[in-house]
């Protein structure tokens, strides 16, 4: 019996064993090639540098797996192995991993709403600051930054890769049909205002019988995306009521609900991809990374581009964070500023399409002069980037999805028939009871 | 004497080791969260911060929240919705299967047994597209035959709970049909001989033979179904999404929002014991209907 269990724990430990070494012995190749577009930031490790793997989550088809190839290439003492996951999947088990306090990655992507999520837990993250974070500030758009930064700016969660700047695409025919030149400078010139918007909707209504756009999700997203304030504060204390941009952002929408001028079209439906390829709306108020879901759905030369009126939002993005559980936390931090810098950027805009973060890409003339057959031949990259430049920095708060999941809620209630003053109410009551709970 | 009693001490060490698996799994995966849930019910913890104590105060939070009571409302709804017509047609399938009048059961034995083996993923998107508001939706386009005007079928109260039902229909009814099947097989055919030389219908041979001879089926399956249908949650949350609309919201679902969106997992786990006393009350209701007709059959 002794003898038995004697055995199974043996089996058990050189299981455990095999596992752990599994990491260990990777990649103990030779230290020579020493010519890289990078500067090590490690300093205090000298020339024969111990070898390191690190460990990197992502989500997405981001094509980083080319550029890890190109960064081990440089620095060969740094083994990174890649896992990509399902969005939902990676920030869940992220999440997990933390609370838990063990099996976090020593690199993890996290998609700007998510960061969210994390923001109470500053002690699960190493401080960026502590490893010269501080200089590549000047690397990226303001607000960009301010959203990976706590509230006082003393600690930074990641560094940010891409971001979606908001545009309006619109469909060059239907506006033609309107009887408006389509052009995209005719375009936005003709929408310049929230007002404009409403007035074209109703002219493309009563010449085409279409709706302005998919539905109010994305109205009110662009509307709310334009205001100084949302839902909280710096001290996150729920500030809805205490001004008016919410509530506009609110009333606007269900006006254009209520004169029927959008639609009942929910996103990622197969409706809303089919209405994209049919005309069946004339705008879609989207991010830089719509383009793709576009072009896999409608045929070319149909959509064209123009920034929102009053102003863009941002929806999506990500950022490079490393846990604090990482044991090699200084060659992760060198491994995501290389990321980050803007010269991987262009790469990944080019090839993939994520539009950079960094404003010095924006100077490019190979960025600048990027132009898509797709969109009319328009140079789609210098729309974008407007856009981008545009988006003004808004402190979010932890609360903050708890809080727009109520409100949106609440507006496809009133789209499908119910009060809006009683929706709104409601909304607000649902959000501070959840709020009270975390 | 005492050789024999360590032998018979050494054989139990021996079996106890055998089962040590599943028990320690068990303990490590199923008891341990149950009883860390009953602990967590009295704190506030959003999964990354400190615990803090709070009493009861999670539970005056989820018996005040309207949408709770909602959700339990929800679950006996669809429960019987779902659950309920599962059974009748359940019983009449696994008769036709059962019947020599069928060819090629085997096919339609396989064919019905399908929608439990489909991805829950694959469901929702079909589910979506049938049930969908547009007026050119599927189901919206036929009822526009009749004059019914177009339906918001995940928005509107009653047309949400109708949908999932049907999700939940379409799904189990095919496992039931087979567990009823297995029953049906095990009456012997001479009963349905005798039967048919009386001159008995089909319909009579159903209600006096094969009902009656199924109850330890039926009851199994009405135990199943109804622990199945108290902890449904993947059907509301496909079709509905991560926001989890109050007219679909179930218990499950209603804590499981707490925990993974709202990151409160102190109310969350506070919902959860309801929960689990509402199951051990019908569970409690359940056995006491079983020993009744058992008795009532030994009685006869």
């Amino acid at each position: 019996m002794s003898k038995l269990f004697k055995v199974f724990l043996v089996g058990l430990l050189s299981v455990l064993l095999m596992t752990a070494c599994g990491s260990d012995d990777t990649s103990t190749e030779d230290t020579s090639t020493d010519d890289s577009t990078t500067e090590d930031t490690s300093a205090d490790t000298g020339d024969d540098k111990e070898a390191v793997t690190l460990t990197f989550w992502e989500f997405g088809n981001t094509g980083y797996d080319v550029l890890i190839e190109e960064y081990m290439e440089a620095n060969s003492h740094v083994t990174i192995e890649l896992q990509n996951m399902d969005m939902n999947d990676l920030h869940d088990n992220l999440f997990t991993s933390l609370s838990a306090g063990s099996g976090a990655p020593d690199v993890a992507m996290v998609e700007v709403n998510q960061l969210e999520r994390y923001r109470d837990a500053e002690d699960r993250f190493h401080n960026l600051m502590d490893f010269g974070a501080a200089d590549v500030e000047g690397n990226f758009l303001d607000w960009v930054w301010r959203t990976g930064e706590n509230a006082d700016g003393s600690f930074m969660f990641g560094l940010p890769t891409d971001i979606g700047p908001t545009v309006m695409y619109y469909r060059t025919d239907v506006f033609e049909e309107a009887g408006f030149d389509p052009s995209p400078e005719a375009v936005g010139e003709l929408i310049q205002t929230w007002d404009d918007f409403e007035r074209v909707a109703q002219e493309i209504y009563a010449e085409t019988g279409k709706i302005m756009t998919d539905g109010a999700e994305l109205v009110f997203n662009a509307r709310r995306d334009q205001a100084p304030e949302h839902f909280f504060n710096t001290e996150d204390e729920l500030i809805v009521e205490e001004h008016d941009h919410i509530r506009n952002a609110y009333d606007y929408t269900v006006s254009l609900i209520e004169q029927d001028l959008i639609g009942n079209i929910q996103l990622w439906t197969p409706e809303w991809f089919a209405g994209m390829d049919e005309g069946t709306y004339a705008t879609l108020l989207g991010p830089a990374w719509m383009q793709g879901v576009i072009k896999d759905n409608a045929e070319a030369g149909v959509w064209s581009i123009t920034t929102l009126p009053e102003g863009a939002g941002n929806w999506g993005g990500s950022y490079l964070t490393v846990p604090a559980e990482s044991d090699y936390p200084e060659e992760a931090y060198a491994f995501i500023e290389w990321m980050t810098a803007p010269e991987q950027q262009l790469k990944s805009f080019l090839d993939y399409g994520l539009f950079p973060s960094a404003p010095a890409v924006y100077e490019d003339p190979e960025f600048l002069d990027y132009s898509d057959e797709f969109f009319g031949g328009i140079k789609t990259a210098q729309v974008f980037s407007e856009a981008a430049e545009a988006v003004i920095p808004v402190y979010k708060g932890k609360g903050y999805y708890t809080v727009n999941d109520a409100l949106q809620e609440a507006i496809s209630n009133v789209n499908a028939g119910a009060d809006p003053d009683e929706q709104w109410n409601q909304a607000l009551e649902q959000a501070e009871s959840a709020l009270a709970r975390q | 004497m005492k050789k024999s009693l360590d032998e018979k001490k050494k054989t139990a060490r021996t079996a106890y080791f055998f089962i040590s698996p599943f028990f320690i799994l068990y303990a490590v995966f199923g008891l341990f969260p149950m009883l860390f849930s009953f602990y967590l019910a009295f704190f506030k913890w959003n999964g990354l911060s400190d615990m803090t104590f709070v009493g009861m105060e999670n539970f005056n939070f989820i018996f005040s929240d309207p949408i709770f009571y909602e959700a339990i409302k929800n679950t006996f709804i669809i429960g019987l919705l779902g659950t309920a017509p599962q059974i009748i047609v359940g019983i009449l399938l696994a008769f036709a299967l059962n019947s020599t009048l069928i060819r090629f059961r085997n096919v339609f034995r396989t064919m019905i047994f399908l929608p439990y083996v489909t991805s829950i993923v694959a469901v929702a998107i079909i589910f979506g597209v049938i049930f969908s508001n547009q007026e050119a939706g599927f189901i919206n386009y036929i009822l526009s035959y009749f004059g019914i005007d177009s339906i918001n079928w995940n928005i509107q109260n009653w047309p949400v709970k109708i949908t999932i039902s049907i999700m939940v229909f379409w799904r189990w009814v095919g496992y039931n049909t087979i567990i009823f099947l297995a029953g049906m097989q095990s009456i012997p055919n001479a009963l349905y001989e005798a039967a048919k030389i009386d001159g008995a219908t089909v319909w009579q041979q159903i209600r006096l033979i094969t009902i009656p001879m199924l109850k330890p089926t039926i009851t199994f399956v009405v135990f199943t179904a109804t622990i199945g249908a108290l902890q449904l949650f993947t059907e509301p949350l496909v079709f509905l999404g991560r926001n989890l609309r109050q007219e679909g919201i179930t218990m499950v679902a209603y804590l499981w929002k707490d925990a993974f969106v709202f990151n409160a997992f102190g109310t969350a786990s506070a919902a959860a014991i309801v929960l689990f006393f509402i199951i051990i009350i019908i569970t409690g209701i359940n056995i006491l209907l079983t020993n009744r007709i058992d008795q009532t059959k030994k009685a006869r």
